[in-house]
């Protein structure tokens, strides 16, 4: 094979590679919005009032 | 003065120290469901390729929550581990609201929340949700939270007379607030 052929395919999965780590911290970093659970006290289980 | 603020607008804020240094991001909101108030944030740290920081910040240190940043004091408002939040994430009970069910005590459906809004002031604190509605196919509502019955990953327990008291819009959220807060205490 021509050498020009291994270079793109190296930029191809250098690429892939790139863009997967950043997909990857940015689900990381996505957040959410958690209601605080608490600790089971005498047996009670559950967060009823 | 109050200002209303929608949870994802807060998710990914950086958070900021008063000598102006960016010292990390937001990432979880969590708060105390059946007093709606703020208990703290975990953490992100800032830049492109930074994961999640095992650091939280507790709500009393916080300085001010505004619409384009957390301030604090400086970086040591920051906790040294995150393990005040992991004790009430992972507690029993709880979850993650964004996605679960918000039904009313006499079992209806009043459809799936898609935000949590959040009134800013000294004691911030959530007043209602916004849940895309089940009856009106689609529909957007701002649902007052007053006393919730319970709160799980699944479901957010309500009681019945919630379903008056629904807004259009975040505006008219405190109004609907108001009206079920009086409500309940007619009916206590």
């Amino acid at each position: 094979m021509d050498w020009w052929i291994w270079v793109v395919i190296g930029l191809a999965v250098l690429a892939a590679v790139a863009s997967s780590v950043v997909a990857v911290q940015a689900r990381r970093r996505s957040g959410d919005v958690i209601a605080g659970g608490t600790r089971p006290r005498g047996g009670r289980k559950g967060r009823q009032t | 003065m109050s200002t209303y603020l929608r949870a994802r607008e807060i998710r990914e804020e950086p958070v900021v120290t008063l000598a102006g240094e960016d010292i990390a991001q937001v990432k979880d909101i969590v708060f105390d469901p059946m007093r709606g108030t703020l208990t703290c944030f975990t953490l992100s740290g800032r830049g492109l390729l930074a994961g999640p920081l095992k650091r939280a910040l507790l709500w009393k240190k916080v300085h001010a929550l505004g619409p384009d940043a957390v301030m604090v004091r400086d970086g040591k408002a920051l906790e040294e581990d995150d393990q005040a939040a992991r004790e009430s994430i992972d507690a029993p009970g709880g979850g993650h609201v964004i996605g679960a069910r918000m039904m009313t005590e006499d079992g209806t459906v009043l459809g799936t929340i898609t935000d949590v809004i959040i009134e800013t002031g000294k004691a911030p604190q959530v007043i209602g949700y916004e849940v895309v509605s089940t009856a009106q196919t689609g529909r957007t509502l701002f649902l007052p939270v007053i006393k919730p019955s319970s709160v799980s990953e699944e479901m957010v327990v309500v009681p019945a007379c919630t379903a008056d008291f629904s807004a259009g819009d975040v505006v008219g959220l405190p109004a609907a607030a108001e009206g079920l807060r009086r409500r309940l205490e007619q009916e206590t």
